[in-house]
């Protein structure tokens, strides 16, 4: 007897001149875990969002089961047994948590109009319980939980009517290790009853330890699916990518000189709730990594050294003794930042890669703003920095992570930014534009320039700084230098 | 004794203690200025029973609100409503009285949300501009005579039907809010709206519902303001928005409190706390500008406690 479970057939989209998903022909397996991987912007996300109902189908068709599946929505494709977990907030505040679980589906409790709020609360509990969620309350609004808590309970909402399909959909970026546990334990015990986990994910070390089989995707095209028992990561990145990496993903100098001279100095400062007492210099010419668990205040000290930060105590100095205060003095004084949350801090999201790039250029552009003039220039630095574009006036919402990431860049260093802060630079991105990113703030070193990288990957910090704060309970915890002997554990000591 | 706030703060309980401190807060105050003109048992029943015809409109009001949306046209809507049902009053006695109102009213909250969800404009204009044709309706139909109810059919602008018909209204919207989709999706579409949509809530429908159970609530508010104004007068010029306002204010109410559980309550409370400020500016004998601008600021500064805003966070 056959396995075959859901088979894909020449499934092709275009986003307007993007040609996201071109032709992909994969087959699933019952009980399976089925890895999809591929750079950002290889369709993935893409493939997926249509077979649950979140983009409309384009060319080609889905059979699950032996019968055609086209869902409008993802309720719809809840019906037909597929579902899916985000990567962002997919539950809707101001509804308690058993409406959040049924949201969509409610009809299984109404009657004669007439919603029995009592009976899907009881079953919303009885399958929080089944989950071991207890400690949720399933009448309770869920504001009161947390992001990972929210999350968990997105995980009982997509699969408690035991879907054939489940897509995770690089959900566990945004769990710690306890939620990624969770997850995992039940995607493995939905593959155990026999359905099959189409999982998203740029962590290759959890794919290859999870899936069973994986299949590349590289530019919208398919490339190739795979035993995960028989590759290994570096075979798995020269797929995605189509070449071999090169050993320059990270520094490989260990004798860098840092020059004394000092670009920034940070003082005393204190943010409520976020940071205590945090003081340290950053040098010209120095990659200064800050690392630590998610919630320990780091992501807080980019906002304080960009006079982002409220009720901000203490002091950000310039080597020429200007106080940074706010953020028009910071940009004015050649300071650069790229937020965590790319999407809503650092992008204009609804406007062009030109407008996102030229922003904060224009008021040295003179008066009068010539469309010519911002053309040039966002031209020359998407180019620089290679935004996989059709032309300047593309909507950014239209990139995928890594070339949202790429404009970010360019926008600052179109402006010749002196000090760059960079938070959680590769978040969500690629290798190859990983790459990248590391080979430019290499190069922004060695002109001179100032660089805060802070970030939450361990190997990253170790791989590009030159020094290295822990950072623990809003306070520096630990200081390293870089040297090749640097461990990971060592760091970690430290963090918790 | 921190611990023990922190508890009663994730309860339930807390936005019915916050009200309830604000009630006597300000009932305190007043009674502390006029002693002897305010706030005795009569005088808070009768306060009450004002506070009730607005609390009904703030009812229909949240089903906008909640979803983000606004409706201009609730007063012309109580004044269409107000003159059509004491026309067909005459002739049909509380039949027509208690039917016409709540039609009509219905019928132009369908229409705000058909044009509204047709014309894809925001709502704040769509019912501004509907606003004014309601209005100009009105004159047509009176040809600018006053409106008067019968003596016969004042019932419900007195103790005890005027309590009953709010009541009912009350437990009604709650209903609607806790035991149908309509409440969910309303919650949904106000918190995400293309999350809902991506569950399949279809929108613009229940945009749609929201808007005409909006004007269903206004027709009940209608029977309640004429049994208890006893008269109307068809509004013109944008007169009839100055009646938006008492309503929203009772709407603002619930959505600052809605995530303690009882928005209900809390636009009931809420019009009652209005209703005290006003009569207590009234027995102070202070002139109506300085009432309005007091019941201004005592609306922004509540709001503002309940809703203790993000820093930060965008504003819109």
């Amino acid at each position: 007897m056959s396995n075959l479970l859901l088979r894909a057939e020449h499934i092709d989209k275009h986003f307007g001149v993007t040609h996201a998903v071109k032709d992909v022909s994969l087959d699933f397996e019952k009980g399976e875990i089925h890895a999809l991987i591929g750079e950002n912007g290889s369709g993935k996300s893409t493939f997926t969002n249509m077979l649950c109902g979140i983009y409309q189908m384009g060319e080609g068709k889905f059979t699950l089961d032996g019968k055609e599946v086209r869902p409008k929505n993802q309720v719809d494709a809840n019906h037909e047994g597929i579902s899916i977990i985000v990567q962002e907030m997919g539950t809707l505040s101001g509804l308690t948590v058993a409406e959040n679980i049924f949201l969509g589906n409610e009809d299984q409790f109404v009657s004669k109009g007439i919603k029995n709020t009592a009976k899907m609360n009881k079953q919303a509990q009885e399958y929080l319980n089944e989950y071991g969620f207890e400690r949720m309350i399933a009448t309770s609004v869920i504001d009161h939980y947390n992001f990972e808590d929210r999350k968990l309970i997105e995980i009982v909402k997509a699969t408690y009517f035991k879907p054939k399909v489940v897509v995770v959909d690089e959900t566990t970026t945004a769990l710690s290790q306890s939620g990624r546990d969770e997850l995992f334990k039940h995607m493995r015990r939905l593959k155990e009853l026999g359905s099959c986990i189409i999982f998203i994910s740029h962590d290759l070390e959890e794919i290859l330890n999870l899936s069973d089989r994986i299949s590349i995707l590289r530019d919208g095209d398919f490339i190739k699916t795979v035993k995960a028992d028989s590759v290994n990561e570096e075979e798995l990145k020269k797929l995605m990518v189509g070449r071999e990496l090169g050993d320059n993903y990270y520094r490989t100098d260990y004798d860098s000189y840092i020059p004394a001279e000092v670009a920034l100095s940070v003082k005393n400062v204190s943010v409520p709730g976020q940071l205590s007492d945090i003081s340290f210099e950053l040098h010209k010419g120095e990659i200064l990594g800050i690392g630590g668990l998610s919630e320990c205040g780091m992501h807080e000290v980019g906002k304080a050294v960009f006079g982002a930060s409220y009720d901000r105590a203490g002091e950000v100095v310039l080597a020429d003794q200007t106080k940074i205060n706010d953020i028009t003095t910071a940009i004015n004084h050649s300071i650069a930042y790229a937020s965590k949350d790319r999407d809503n801090e650092s992008l204009v999201i609804n406007d062009t890669i030109k407008d996102n790039i030229t922003l904060p250029s224009m008021r040295d552009m003179g008066m009068f703003l010539s469309d010519k003039k911002l053309n040039h220039f966002a031209e020359q630095y998407a180019e620089l920095m290679s935004v996989k574009m059709v032309n300047v006036d593309q909507f950014v919402s239209n990139l995928s992570g890594g070339n949202k990431q790429k404009v970010v860049l360019a926008r600052w260093i179109g402006k010749q930014s002196d000090i760059v802060v960079l938070d959680s630079p590769t978040r969500g991105i690629d290798v190859k534009v990983k790459a990248d990113i590391y080979a430019l703030m290499d190069r922004m070193r060695k002109e001179g320039k100032a660089i805060l990288m802070i970030s939450e990957e361990i190997m990253e910090l170790i791989g590009m700084s030159d020094r290295i704060f822990i950072m623990k309970d809003g306070k520096i915890n630990g200081e390293f230098k870089r040297t090749p002997e640097l461990a990971e554990e060592t760091l970690i000591e430290k963090m918790i | 004794m921190k611990e023990s706030y922190q508890k009663l703060k994730s309860t339930h309980w807390y936005g019915l203690v916050i009200l309830a401190v604000l009630v006597f807060v300000f009932w305190g105050i007043f009674k502390i200025l006029t002693p002897s003109n305010f706030g005795t048992m009569p005088k808070m029943v009768s306060y009450l029973q004002s506070s009730l015809i607005y609390a009904v409109g703030g009812c229909g009001l949240y089903f906008i609100c909640v979803m983000g949306l606004f409706d201009f046209s609730v007063g012309a809507n109580i004044v269409l409503s107000s003159i059509i049902g004491v026309s067909l009053c005459t002739s049909f006695g509380y039949a027509g009285l208690l039917i016409t109102p709540i039609l009509c009213g219905t019928i132009m909250g369908l229409f705000n949300g058909l044009v509204y969800s047709k014309l894809r404009i925001p709502s704040m204009i769509v019912t501004t501009g509907l606003a004014l044709l309601y209005e100009s309706l009105g004159v047509f139909v009176t040809n600018g005579s006053e409106k008067i109810l019968s003596e016969k059919f004042r019932a419900f602008g007195s103790y005890p039907w005027n309590f009953v018909l709010a009541v009912l209204a009350f437990f009604l919207c709650g209903f609607i809010l806790k035991y149908t989709k309509v409440g969910t999706y309303t919650y949904a579409i106000g918190s995400n709206e293309n999350t809902a949509k991506n569950m399949g809530v279809n929108v613009n429908k229940y945009k749609i519902i929201a808007f005409t159970l909006c004007g269903m609530f206004t027709g009940i508010m209608s029977i309640l303001t004429i049994s208890y104004g006893t008269s109307m007068i068809a509004a013109s010029n944008m007169s009839s928005m100055s009646r938006n306002f008492t309503p929203l204010m009772g709407t603002f109410f619930g959505l600052a409190l809605k995530k303690y559980g009882h928005p209900i309550i809390a636009i009931i409370v809420g019009e009652f706390i209005i209703s005290l400020i006003f009569n207590g500016f009234v027995s102070l004998g202070a002139p109506t500008t300085v009432q309005n601008i007091v019941t201004g600021a005592a609306l922004l500064l509540i709001v503002c406690i309940s809703i203790k805003p993000v820093k930060g966070e965008v504003v819109k």
